[in-house]
């Protein structure tokens, strides 16, 4: 048992010692390039359709740093959000109504280029802050019984992101990437009597680096 | 803009990524669609007639009838309705101001490709107007928006108080009806359970329905 104990006791400070060792320390080589696929995890801001938070989502990005800092790069993500709408009777029109449940469904996919902005090249942690600006294709679904009703819109996207690149190896070859992100875009959908003018996002990303 | 097309490839490639919901999370109940003539006055009627046999819309050329045990109880939860919302059911067409007639769906495939909402007055043994009375015809003082599908129950109110004329042109007019539909089990008492909470929801959202 105290063996046991005394494995888990190396075992953390050897995790802790990797952690905390690189943090000031200048790796071999600055990257001048990059490449994330990440898993998202994306929640809606206040939007009256399909508002649950999920993890239905990818985010690719690729790019180049034109100066030790500064890099600019292409991003294409997607993501799903599901909210389930429980029975209730809607007013379609002053003189029709509906008695159903839903499943409310947004899918987005923006797209477009992106700026960012490194702290500390070369190192096994790089912080980076970055804009994303491109357009985004959303659609917004209602499925109800054996129905499905459908809207799609284009827009326009803008994403202020921070994040960070881990590195643990020194060639900078292969890493670890986490961000966090809002995003708001422009697209416009209507579906039975649902309206949505505009879609604000939070969300946070896993994922590697290249 | 040929440059654009593997752009637009790629794209549409991610648009199949889509997670969809699962709709088996839905509620087995049907949809009940309901809608009617603002301008009439329902309160105005007072006897109605109904019939003790349910339309089968099926690929038959022949007009078929439900008449079962399990089609009485949809049509006594429709006369039920009726008498709570203060209405008389008579058991003479000509004594009645008002009119029900009651379809039900068995075939989608039938009807794919059918444009027009009102294919169903062409329907082999459809409610001819002439079954009322001296009738030229249907109308819907409204958009009818409706389509079909497997396990359908439509149910139409006729406004019968229009006087007849010996020359077929003019028109019953169709002041309310309620849509139900949903997925069927294999079970005929659940469907008929179904069928029955869907007739009785379709007065609940329908409260202007009363003498």
């Amino acid at each position: 048992m105290k063996r046991v104990k005394n494995i888990w006791t190396k075992a953390v400070l050897f995790v802790a010692l990797c952690l905390a060792f690189p943090f000031g320390m200048k790796a071999q080589d600055v990257s001048d390039s990059f490449f994330h696929i990440d898993w998202q995890f994306n929640v809606p801001l206040n939007n009256k359709f399909a508002g649950v938070a999920s993890g239905w989502g990818m985010n690719f990005e690729g790019g180049y740093y034109f100066t030790e800092h500064f890099g600019v790069g292409a991003f294409i993500a997607y993501h799903t959000n599901n909210e389930y709408i429980s029975m209730r009777t809607i007013q379609m029109t002053d003189h029709s109504a509906v008695t159903m449940d839903q499943q409310h469904s947004v899918f987005q996919l923006p797209f477009g280029a992106s700026l960012r902005y490194r702290f500390i090249p070369g190192n096994m942690f790089e912080p980076y802050v970055a804009l994303k600006l491109g357009a985004e294709y959303a659609r917004m679904s209602s499925y109800y019984n054996v129905y499905k009703s459908k809207d799609d819109d284009w827009g326009f996207t803008t994403s202020p992101e921070v994040g960070m690149t881990i590195y643990p190896t020194s060639n900078h070859n292969f890493g670890f990437h986490v961000a966090l992100y809002y995003s708001y875009a422009t697209n416009k959908s209507k579906v039975l009597t649902y309206k949505v003018d505009g879609l604000n996002n939070f969300g946070f990303r896993l994922g590697v680096t290249f | 803009m040929k440059r654009f097309v593997p752009i637009l490839l790629v794209l549409f490639l991610f648009t199949a990524c889509e997670k969809e919901p699962n709709t088996d999370d839905l509620d087995d109940n049907f949809l009940v669609y309901t809608d009617y003539d603002k301008t009439e006055d329902f309160g105005s009627f007072t006897k109605f007639y109904i019939p003790d046999s349910i339309l089968l819309i099926s690929d038959s050329k022949e007009a078929q009838y439900w008449k079962d045990d399990n089609a009485l109880r949809i049509i006594e939860a429709c006369v039920d309705n009726m008498e709570e919302r203060g209405y008389q059911r008579v058991d003479k067409k000509d004594q009645a101001d008002l009119g029900i007639q009651m379809s039900y769906v068995e075939d989608t495939h039938y009807f794919t490709g059918y444009s027009d909402p009102y294919w169903w007055w062409d329907y082999p043994g459809y409610w001819y107007p002439g079954y009322w009375g001296n009738w030229g015809g249907w109308y819907y003082p409204y958009r009818v928006v409706y389509s079909y599908n497997v396990g359908s129950l439509l149910t139409e109110l006729i406004s019968l108080e229009v006087n007849e004329t010996t020359t077929n042109t003019k028109k019953l007019s169709v002041i309310w009806d309620a849509y139900m539909t949903g997925l069927l089990s294999s079970s005929h008492r659940i469907n008929t359970e179904l069928a029955i909470t869907a007739v009785n929801q379709a007065f609940i959202q329908s409260p202007y329905l009363k003498k």
